[in-house]
């Protein structure tokens, strides 16, 4: 009990990590998508290398570089910033490639469509383009969030204290052993399983809504 | 039918739709050569051929979902020019004039079928929603599927769906409507509705283009029979005429061919 105790402690910076990242990892994803997309050749290979870069490197390491590499001005960044951002920035390249992958799976036709009504480009991407794209997306994404999930785990060793770093503190002090790092994993499980869920049951009620 | 048309529209000189020298090639590949024609306001016109024959480019030309190489494209005055760059003004006011209908439909699955009919009226037109759902449901009712408003289009058949994207373009109240192989991804029975709407379509006095291979449609319907061939035209006319007696040997081939089997 006071084992479980010891590891909750962790659980509101796993979550917080994660949906910081999410959500940083969202946003800067959008950018990179169109960037994918450009048909400039200049800005399409940066955003190409951008990519690359982000996934090639282990996020341990961008976290690494960021803790202990970066120092902006006189500001060195926290270890829960470091770690927000660093897994921030790659769930960002993963995310593009997962939104890119889904807006080309949105038929050529609805572009046509889209295009011999007369519909300007915005309201191509708010009206018809987004929405089926992100439909298109939900299935890559929930997966995704699951897995920066327990990647947040990394932050751990940067010393934000989450779940894992909990835990293992809590193995050396108390000399439990393994055990402590079972009772983590069933709280990694707890977290996942309903949002594998969810994501089912959207994915299942948006279907449904489209085939009434 | 041509007397009708004099009668409707008796000082109209200038044609709906006007194409000159229509050239485009995809790399070695030439799939337009030289190709005019022009449409006379409530006529039909139908352009039949062999696939790849390049008809349906034509037809995609007309409203520029393919950019032609060179050119000039005509409809209710707007012109553009294939050598130039084209306005976005121009070009909307090109495309708002144009309705088009495509061989797979290409509804918007993620919406009812009255918002389907319905969006392109606010977002082009600017009316209201009321004012859109209303002349919705009218041209709804027209294509015999009033009940089908609440549903979304995969829950309707291919034919059903077709007259769906023909309310959808004719919301906009374009002045040509263009039909490129409207039947041809439809069961010949579900095919069937969707003549009949086109031949109501076209008794109204709607001038129409339409690439098909539907020869009875050809024959009775059309005013005009295009036939094309290697990304060009080599036999237009009165469909009767031409059916019954083709001038050129290509044409004679294509049309044992689709009548003969």
């Amino acid at each position: 009990m006071e084992m479980l105790k010891a590891i909750a402690i962790g659980l509101p910076l796993t979550v917080l990590v994660t949906i910081l990242a999410l959500m940083i990892g969202t946003v800067v994803a959008l950018p990179i998508v169109a960037g994918l997309r450009s048909r400039n050749r200049l800005i399409w290979l940066m955003s190409r290398g951008l990519v690359d870069l982000l996934r090639g490197i282990p996020p341990v390491v961008w976290l690494f570089m960021l803790y202990y590499g970066i120092s902006i001005g006189a500001v060195r960044l926290s270890a829960l910033q470091a770690g927000v951002l660093g897994l921030g920035v790659v769930a960002a390249a993963y995310l593009a490639e997962i939104f890119r992958g889904a807006i080309s799976a949105v038929p050529k036709g609805q572009w046509e469509a889209s295009s011999a009504l007369g519909f300007h480009r915005a309201t191509v991407w708010t009206r018809i383009v987004g929405p089926q794209t992100a439909r298109a997306a939900i299935p890559a994404y929930t997966t995704f969030a699951i897995g920066l999930l327990k990647d947040s785990s990394i932050a751990s060793t940067i010393g934000v204290s989450e779940i894992v770093f909990m835990s293992s503190q809590y193995a050396r002090q108390s000399g439990s052993g393994i055990l402590v790092f079972f009772v983590a994993a069933g709280i990694y499980i707890l977290l996942s399983v309903p949002l594998g869920l969810l994501s089912r049951h959207l994915d299942v009620k948006m279907r449904k809504a489209v085939a009434r | 039918m041509e007397q009708l048309m004099i009668e409707l529209n008796p000082q109209t000189t200038q044609p709906v739709v006007q194409v000159k020298n229509l050239a485009k090639a995809y790399g070695s590949n030439v799939v337009l050569r030289d190709v005019s024609l022009s449409v006379a306001e409530g006529s039909v016109t139908a352009m039949i051929g062999p696939s790849g024959a390049g008809k349906s480019t034509v037809l995609r030309c007309m409203n520029l979902l393919e950019q032609p190489d060179s050119g000039e494209i005509v409809i209710n005055g707007h012109c553009i020019n294939a050598g130039k760059k084209t306005s976005p003004k121009s070009l909307a006011a090109l495309r708002r004039s144009a309705g088009m209908v495509f061989q797979h439909f290409n509804l918007f699955p993620h919406m009812t079928v009255l918002r389907n009919v319905s969006l392109p009226q606010e977002r082009v037109l600017g009316c209201s929603r009321e004012q859109a759902n209303e002349k919705s449901m009218e041209l709804l009712k027209r294509m015999g599927l009033a009940d089908k408003a609440d549903q979304y289009p995969s829950r309707c058949s291919g034919g059903q769906q077709q007259r769906i994207a023909i309310a959808r373009a004719l919301a906009l109240g374009p002045r040509v409507m263009l039909f490129d192989e409207p039947t041809s991804a439809l069961d010949p029975e579900v095919g069937v509705e969707v003549l009949e709407v086109m031949k109501e379509l076209a008794s109204t006095g709607m001038t129409m283009v339409v690439v098909t291979h539907e020869m009875a449609f050809a024959e009775n319907v059309a005013d005009e029979l295009v036939v094309m061939a290697d990304g060009g035209i080599i036999e237009k006319g009165h469909p009767g005429q031409i059916l019954k007696d083709p001038q050129h040997e290509r044409t004679r081939r294509f049309l044992r061919a689709v009548l003969e089997r």
